[in-house]
This record gives C-alpha cells, sequence and structure tokens, in this order.
C-alpha cells in the first residue's frame, strides 16, 4: 500500500486539558484523523460503537465508567487502543502482564510517537488485544458490584444486589432485574464466578439465583423442586441445586 | 566476648604491638655472647604476656569510668590486679626457665629470674598501661556505637517522614498535575507556570508540616485551598469549591494535614466521578469543648470504585485515635447522591504536643 491511509481515532479523557495534549501531538501525524472527544464512559462506548475507529486513546479514571469497563463493552469495536494514565497500580500491573503498550502522564511527544507507531503496526497486522486476559488480570478475581450491559450505544448499569435471577441462553445471558430483562453476551458460568460472594447460586444448569429473592421452594411432580421467587416467578432446581440450596438455608 | 578476641586480623595487629616490647627485653636484659637464650625465653613470655593483657578488659568493664563513678574507686582494683598480674609474670617465667634448661639444649636462661623483683614491677607497670588502653578502646567504641544509633535514628525519622509525605500527596494528583501542566504548557504558558507555583507551594506546605505537628484550622485550611486551587485547573468548571469556618474555629488547632485526605477523597471519588461536577462544601465551627469538621460533596452512588478506595479515610482515623483516643471521631455516611464526612476532636487554642 503506498497511499496513506486515514485513521479514525477517539479521545477519550475527562480532563479537557489531557485532551487537548493529545490533539496537539496528534498534528504532526497527518494519517490520524480525530473523529470524537469524549469525556466520560458512557460518550466513549456510544462515539465507538458509532464511529467504529481504529483508534481509541482511553484514559483509565473517568466518570460512570473507568477505562476497563469501556473496553469490556466495546470489545472489538475499536480495532486499536492506547491507554493513558498517571497512575494506577492494578492497571499498570495488569498491561504489563499482557505486554500492552500504555502512555504514562505526563508523557512526551517521542514516547507517544512511539506508541502511535506501535498501534499502527497492530491496526496493519489486524493484531487484536487480549480483552479478556487484561479485564480478568485486572480484576484480580473480585467479585464484581455491577453488571453493565450495553444495547447498541446505550449503556445499562445493573447493581447486582438489583438482580433476581440470570438464564442462560445460548451465546448469552438474560438478566432479570427491577422488572426487566436484558441480554449480555457472556456466559452464565463467568457471570456466576463474577459474583462469587454476593450471595447467588447456581440452582439449575440454566440458572442462577439471588438467594435472598427465594420465597419457598416446592415440591412438583416426579421429585423434582420448583423455587418461587418473592414475585411469584418459578424456577426449577436441579437435584444438586437443592443439595447447595439447602446446605446454604 | 573481647572485641579484639572477635577480629583475627585485629588480634593479628594486638600481638606485633607486643613484638617491639619483647625485643626491648632481649636487648636490654640478653648478654653479647647468648642473645639466643634472651629470644627464646623473652619472645614466648611477651606474647603470653600479651593474652594476659586482655584481661584487662574485663577489669574495665566492672570498672566503668563515668561522671558518677569515677576513675580513683577503681584504683585499688587496678592495683590489685597488677600485683596479681606482676607475680603470675615471676611464676610463668619461673616455670618457663625451668622447661627451656629442661630441654638440654644449651641455653642457660636462670641468669633472667635472678631478679624477680624486676620481672614483677614490668608485669604489673605493663598491666597499668593495658588498663588505660582498654579505657581508651571502650570509650572510642561506645563513641562508635552512639554515632552510629544517631545515623540510624535519623535515617527512620527521615524514612518515617518521606512514608507519611508518600500517603499525604497522591501519586495520581501529582502525575496528573504534572500532565496539565505539560498540556498548558503549549496552549496556555500563563496558566502553566501558575499551575506550576500552585503545585509548589502545596509541595512545600506538605514538606514543611511534619505529621506530628498541630496547626490551627485557619492554616490547615488554606493549605486545602491550594489544593483545590489545582484540582480546579485540572478539572476545569466541574469543581467549585464553598469553603467556611466560623471565626472560634479558625482558632482551634489539629494535627497537621488531617483535612487533606478528606477533601482529595471529596474530589477524587465525588466530582471526578461527576459529569458536570459539582461543588465541595467545607465547614468548621466549635461546639463546647470540641471542634466539628464537616466536608461534603455531590457524589455518583453508581461511580465505578477503585482499588483501594477508603484507605485515605482509614489514616485520618488511626491518626484521630493516635492523638486523641476516643475524643477524635470521623463519621462517613453516603446518602440521595451526598457523602458527608464529619470530624471531631477536642477544640485546644495553642498548639500542644500529644504525648509530652
Amino acid at each position: 500500500m503506498n497511499e496513506i491511509t486515514q485513521l479514525k481515532a477517539i479521545i477519550v479523557d475527562d480532563e479537557a486539558h489531557a485532551r487537548a495534549l493529545i490533539r496537539e501531538y496528534l498534528m504532526q501525524h497527518s494519517d490520524i484523523q480525530v473523529v470524537a472527544e469524549c469525556a466520560n464512559g458512557f460518550e466513549a462506548v456510544k462515539a465507538a460503537s458509532e464511529l467504529k475507529p481504529d483508534l481509541l486513546f482511553l484514559d483509565i479514571q473517568m466518570p460512570k465508567l473507568d477505562g476497563f469497563e469501556v473496553l469490556d463493552l466495546i470489545g472489538r469495536d475499536a480495532a486499536s487502543v492506547i491507554f493513558t494514565t498517571a497512575y494506577d497500580e492494578y492497571a499498570l500491573r495488569a498491561f504489563d502482564v499482557h505486554a500492552v503498550d500504555y502512555l504514562l502522564k505526563p508523557f512526551g511527544a517521542e514516547r507517544f510517537d512511539e506508541a502511535l507507531e506501535l498501534a499502527r503496526v497492530r491496526i496493519r497486522k489486524r493484531d487484536a488485544l487480549p480483552i479478556r486476559e487484561l479485564l480478568d488480570t485486572h480484576r484480580e478475581g473480585a467479585a464484581i458490584d455491577r453488571v453493565l450491559i450495553r444495547n447498541r450505544s446505550n449503556v445499562h448499569v445493573i447493581p447486582v444486589e438489583q438482580i433476581d435471577y440470570v438464564e442462560a441462553q445460548d451465546d448469552y445471558v438474560s438478566i432479570r432485574a427491577a422488572g426487566r430483562s436484558y441480554l449480555k453476551e457472556q456466559t452464565l458460568g463467568e457471570l456466576e464466578a463474577q459474583l462469587a460472594g454476593k450471595g447467588f447460586l447456581r440452582i439449575h444448569r440454566r440458572y442462577v439465583l439471588n438467594v435472598s429473592r427465594l420465597a419457598k421452594i416446592e415440591l412438583s411432580e416426579k421429585d423434582s423442586r420448583i423455587a418461587i421467587l418473592n414475585d411469584k416467578t418459578e424456577l426449577p432446581i436441579s437435584r444438586s441445586g437443592y443439595t447447595k440450596l439447602r446446605g446454604l438455608l | 566476648m573481647h572485641p579484639i578476641l572477635a577480629n583475627a586480623r585485629q588480634l593479628g595487629m594486638y600481638l606485633l604491638a607486643y613484638l617491639p616490647i619483647g625485643i626491648v627485653l632481649v636487648i636490654g636484659l640478653g648478654h653479647r655472647d647468648a642473645w639466643g637464650t634472651a629470644a627464646a625465653f623473652f619472645l614466648p613470655l611477651t606474647m603470653l604476656y600479651a593474652f594476659i593483657g586482655l584481661s584487662a578488659y574485663y577489669l574495665c568493664l566492672a570498672f566503668p569510668i563515668s561522671s558518677d563513678q569515677p576513675v580513683w574507686r577503681a584504683v585499688p582494683a587496678h592495683m590489685s590486679a597488677a600485683a596479681c598480674v606482676g607475680a603470675l609474670c615471676v611464676g610463668a617465667a619461673w616455670l618457663w626457665a625451668a622447661v627451656l634448661e629442661s630441654l638440654n639444649i644449651g641455653l642457660q636462661p636462670q641468669v633472667f629470674i635472678e631478679q624477680p623483683w624486676l620481672l614483677f614491677v614490668v608485669g604489673a607497670v605493663l598491666f597499668w598501661l593495658a588498663i588505660a588502653l582498654h579505657y581508651v578502646l571502650i570509650a572510642s567504641s561506645a563513641s562508635q556505637r552512639s554515632e552510629q544509633r544517631a545515623l540510624e535514628s535519623g535515617l527512620l525519622a527521615r524514612e518515617a517522614e518521606l512514608k507519611a509525605l508518600r500517603a499525604q500527596i497522591d501519586p495520581h494528583f501529582l502525575f496528573n498535575s504534572l500532565n496539565s501542566i505539560s498540556a498548558l504548557t503549549g496552549s496556555d504558558p500563563p496558566s502553566a507556570r501558575k499551575m506550576c507555583l500552585l503545585l509548589a507551594d502545596f509541595l512545600r506546605d506538605t514538606l514543611r508540616l511534619g505529621a506530628t505537628q498541630r496547626i490551627s484550622l485557619r492554616e490547615e485550611l488554606s493549605v486545602v485551598q491550594r489544593y483545590l486551587a489545582i484540582e480546579q485547573v485540572r478539572l476545569g468548571a466541574r469543581l467549585k469549591v464553598d469553603c467556611a469556618a466560623s471565626e472560634p474555629a479558625g482558632g482551634g488547632y489539629l494535627p497537621a494535614l488531617l483535612l487533606q485526605p478528606l477533601v482529595e477523597n471529596a474530589v477524587l471519588h465525588g466530582i471526578a466521578h461527576l459529569i458536570d461536577g459539582g461543588t465541595v462544601t467545607i465547614g468548621a465551627e466549635r461546639q463546647g469543648a470540641a471542634l466539628l469538621i464537616r466536608v461534603s460533596n455531590p457524589s455518583d452512588p453508581a461511580r465505578p470504585r477503585r482499588p483501594r478506595a477508603g484507605l485515605g479515610l482509614l489514616l485520618v482515623r488511626q491518626r484521630l485515635q493516635s492523638e486523641y483516643g476516643a475524643a477524635g471521631q470521623l463519621h462517613t455516611r453516603e446518602e440521595q447522591g451526598e457523602f458527608v464526612a464529619e470530624v471531631s476532636l477536642p477544640f485546644t487554642e495553642k498548639e500542644e504536643a500529644a504525648d509530652e
């Protein structure tokens, strides 16, 4: 390819000065076109899903969603990501573990150009970020306290204590919370692991229940059991699920 | 253990120092035609004496010289010890002469023990010298030790100070501020300079105010306002400040930089998470014998949690506890999108050290 490919970039940082600095450094690079600037996580998810940028400059600490949560939600909508952070031991460790490049604020034009060149190479080689591994290392096995769901360009934040139960549906999970259902692309086992220690229990191959929502257990015909929730919803309980539930109650 | 015996190199040098004494004895008391006899007699005895001399160390330890134990009190003990050593010298010389003679190799050292009183005096006087040398040795190693201790404790104090400083200044704040300066340098140089100066003033305050010092609330609030001015450059219009302390409260004293972490929390975990920002409100009043300070800020209950959040509050609580015991309290609550931290501590009007 001899012609210069234009790359679409989005700058995400809650500080106007920090965004301006990246814009200033980018003036030396005519192949990069800034298509959006975002000041918080919600805007970033919306812009990334609508504009499908080649490159995302992503700050870690921001209102609404932090950089890792943004990454989790946009998935492969951005071809390449350059993280920027002032100081965050946990984030830096995750980056180092997975050999992901990042910019430490304050950074100079030289270091910026270097990071940009690395990103160009990744984009050209279609070399994708190890998103799942990065998120897992950063979370360090700690339970989540909210579930994030993207519905096209909108983001729903569901605090885990609002979840009644989760149902597996092929490659998705359906999360029932506050009278509504939300679909999220995730396996039930994965979500179950993230909710460990938050009062949830796998009562059936296809269901994870918030135990505090359980009203009673009823015996249906053929010695199988049904969980009746406070809102009268009925969920099946498997034999092993019943054993675990009895151990808990 | 004896410090000279503990170190082989030192022991070697110590024994070497006795060699001239042995040579003097050989030359002074030997005969022109019997140098061999004199050397065989005096040199081993000198080496033996060197070891006897080491025992002066324990005598010096038993009778230390200090202001309440003057040296003359030890004189009788030293004199009797010297007499014993003198007698020991005579006995050892007599025994060694008998041994050399019985070897039948032509040595006749009997001539040297014909004047036992001379051996006695030499042994006793040299022992006094050994005692004097040991006092010097003990004094110099004690001063070395105390010097080392002073150096070590100085280092420890410095380290504690640096640790306190690291805890006070959030690296995230520092590096973000530097990044703002870097950004402003290109777009708005006067603002960049202003921010540099603000940051310098704030760092100077933090360095100057040790962790043990107490300052007036008025002073503390001026440090806090410097901090907030820096964050206002960084966060722009998102951060507003309302700081008011009633007059009697402003004169009350508190541990330096006690409020700083609370205000930092209000910005970092409060305002920085709000898209439109909000106001950090600081108020203080005197209520009878107590000083009440309140820091509040709007907050987003659904904010992404940062690891180690709450460490700042824990440190403030520990500090209040160690300075005032049960009289120092920190209460926090978060409801309806507002976070409130309330400190109460005994009202004191001057700088009073906590533990003295």
